[in-house]
């Protein structure tokens, strides 16, 4: 898993992820949320680097 | 002991069976000598419970020629009423069939298909053709054939009673057991009345009520879910589906899973999902099944009802297949859902597993710790299976919201990317589990052998059953390529101390050794052993390479002491 920054621009990815979810309800805004994780799953594709995406994420639950 | 045996039978718990139901074959009682004689027999080995599993390994021990004698509590294959059950026989079990001497019946009696459709709501969400996915097509038999078990029950009995050796005793039922450091042994009712017999080895094949499982003190990792299922085996005077379909929200079924498919005598399986914990007296109920019929195919489709079986989630696996001297196989060893047909077809494999090393260890070819891989091997599937039936069990029936919403995520993609058909899970082929951590195997081996084609020297065809018929119950070392005069030399002072048999596979325009060969000229017996370039795989008669190697030297003398049990760790032996 990558921690350090990796990405061109970060600022704008995250106002387009808030974009996206603009005009949706609870629902659709999960809904999107989950096509998105499995979207970018495909893209890392790495097994190893998933799981420790999906503990590091569970970490900071409750 | 035997009051609490009472309570349950051997059958599969389809309590709620209705409709016309088959004409199974019924076999004659005969009163077993043991009762007029009152003297209990002894006998290598003694199987219960005449199932797919119990049949099948009594078929190979027969074919090994191991004497051995079957306890079935009933007069028939299937079970009563309730005559339907496997409908999907894999690759490896019709090759395992093949081996046994009844795939041709099988073949004629089944059905082939390739093309399946997958539905949500009223969207195809993909669809697939077999003929397109190469891997499987090397081998003489096909990915897989749909046929109901009853039919390979009675084939396999009509096998048994060809080869001889297994006696089959039918109303032979099993109501007690012990066992000690002498003999395992085992008292039977029969409607003549009791009679013990002795054994030194126990299959217990009794299925998923199996009584050993106490007897023996077998503990069990289980699972239960409150996802209902009821199966309507149905055949059509008119209009009949025309392809696999199987739906995950079926819009006819309270979007809920539906599963249609064909097997013998045009009977159609339509599998329908349940409402979370519903009665299954009630969804078995006729009326409640012809009006389900009628959502998905019409008021008019001309629906008989042959066989109607309602059934729950379950997932149920032993913590260890041996105990002493019982063996637990197929449903006695672990339970699950039937997505993805691993039920049946791991008993298949159980069985065809656990013959060939009690016929080599009653030959006095292996070390009686070889039968301890049994556990090793067979565990490892059983628990693989259970896993990969678990997560079809989780996405057919999503257990909380969040789990359905990642299930529609996948459902929507799936429409329109590849990459997440991946998620959905509607069953994952039964495949021959590879071993990893068996004694008798080593990491270069382990594998699964398919059923592929060669030449023998005079250019006629062979296969590998073919071959492992020939070596009839021994070892086989396949070595690929010319050898040299030394290596020849080392193959033949093998041959003539070890229970292996050496055959060189050569290329088209290789020249032979003073070995026994066959010609390889498409390279696909050494693609079936895993192996490539010049090398040796050690074939089991179960179709597994226990290693493969490169050069012919102590490495492979180790591996068929290893593949004979002498470096499986022995159990510790029973009180």
């Amino acid at each position: 898993m990558k921690t350090p920054l990796n990405q061109q621009d970060a600022d704008a990815f995250y106002e387009q992820l808030l974009d996206a979810h603009q005009g949706l309800d609870e629902r659709q805004s999960a809904l999107l949320n989950a096509r998105l994780i499995l979207l970018l799953a495909n893209q890392v594709g790495d097994a190893k680097a998933l799981k420790e995406c999906v503990e590091a994420a569970r970490k900071l639950a409750a | 002991m035997a009051e609490r045996y009472a309570e349950v039978a051997h059958t599969n718990g389809y309590e709620f069976t209705a409709g016309s139901g088959y004409q199974l074959p019924e076999y004659p009682f005969h009163e077993p000598p043991e009762i007029a004689s009152g003297q209990p027999s002894h006998h290598p080995v003694v199987i219960v419970g005449a199932g797919i599993t119990g049949l099948t390994a009594a078929c190979a021990l027969a074919q090994y020629g191991v004497p051995a004698v079957l306890l079935d509590e009933d007069n028939t294959v299937g079970v009563k009423g309730a005559s339907s059950r496997g409908i999907c026989y894999t690759q490896k079990s019709l090759e395992i069939f093949e081996r046994l001497g009844i795939y041709g019946r099988i073949a004629v009696k089944g059905i082939q298909w390739s093309v399946g459709r997958t539905f949500a709501g009223n969207d195809e969400v993909y669809s697939f053709d077999l003929k397109q996915q190469g891997a499987f097509n090397l081998s003489t038999q096909p990915p897989f054939i749909n046929i109901q078990q009853f039919y390979i029950e009675a084939y396999l009995v009509d096998r048994i009673r060809e080869l001889g050796h297994v006696e089959l005793r039918w109303k032979n039922r099993v109501t007690a057991f012990r066992q000690d450091s002498e003999c395992a042994t085992l008292n039977v009712e029969t409607p003549a009345g009791e009679y013990t017999i002795r054994a030194d080895h126990v299959i217990d094949a009794t299925g998923c009520h199996s009584p050993f499982r106490q007897w023996v003190g077998a503990s069990v990792t289980a699972k239960k879910g409150d996802d209902r299922w009821c199966i309507a085996d149905v055949r059509f005077t008119k209009r009949p589906p025309v392809e696999r379909h199987t739906w995950i929200e079926a819009p006819f079924n309270e979007n809920r899973a539906v599963w249609q498919h064909l097997m013998g005598d045009d009977v159609w399986r339509i599998d329908y999902q349940m409402a979370p914990d519903a009665d299954p007296a009630e969804v078995s109920r006729e009326d409640v099944v012809r009006e389900r019929l009628a959502r998905q195919f019409g008021a008019d489709a001309g629906i008989e009802i042959v066989w109607v079986g309602p059934y729950a989630y379950r997932s149920e696996c032993v913590d260890r297949m041996r105990h002493g001297r019982v063996f637990l196989m197929g449903d006695s060893a672990k339970v699950v859902s039937p997505f993805g047909a691993r039920g049946g077809n791991t008993g298949i494999a159980d069985a065809d597993n656990l013959a060939w090393k009690l016929a080599a260890v009653l030959r006095g070819r292996a070390a009686p710790a070889l039968l301890d891989s049994y556990d090793q091997e067979r565990h490892e599937a059983a628990q693989q299976n259970v896993l990969v039936t678990n997560r079809t069990a989780r996405f057919l029936r999503p257990a909380s919201p969040v789990e359905k919403l990642f299930r529609d995520a996948a459902l929507s993609l799936a429409r329109q990317h590849a990459f997440a058909r991946q998620f959905v899970n509607t069953g994952r082929m039964a495949v021959a589990n590879p071993y990893t951590r068996s004694g008798a195997c080593d990491a270069s081996g382990g594998l699964s052998v398919q059923n592929v084609v060669f030449q023998w020297p005079d250019g006629s065809r062979g296969s590998v059953n073919d071959l492992l018929r020939w070596a009839d119950g021994h070892l086989l070392v396949l070595v690929f390529g010319g050898a040299s005069a030394a290596a020849l030399d080392r193959l033949r002072a093998l041959a003539a101390t070890a229970p292996v048999r050496c055959v060189q596979v050569l290329g088209a325009d290789d020249r032979p050794g003073a070995l026994e060969h066959v010609r390889d000229p498409k390279g696909h017996l050494q693609g079936a052993c895993h192996v490539f370039g010049h090398a040796w795989a050690l074939l089991r008669p179960d179709s597994y390479v226990a290693a493969t190697g490169e050069t012919v030297d102590a490495s492979l003398v180790h591996a068929v002491g290893r593949a004979l049990g002498a470096a499986v760790e022995e159990e510790e032996p029973t009180a």
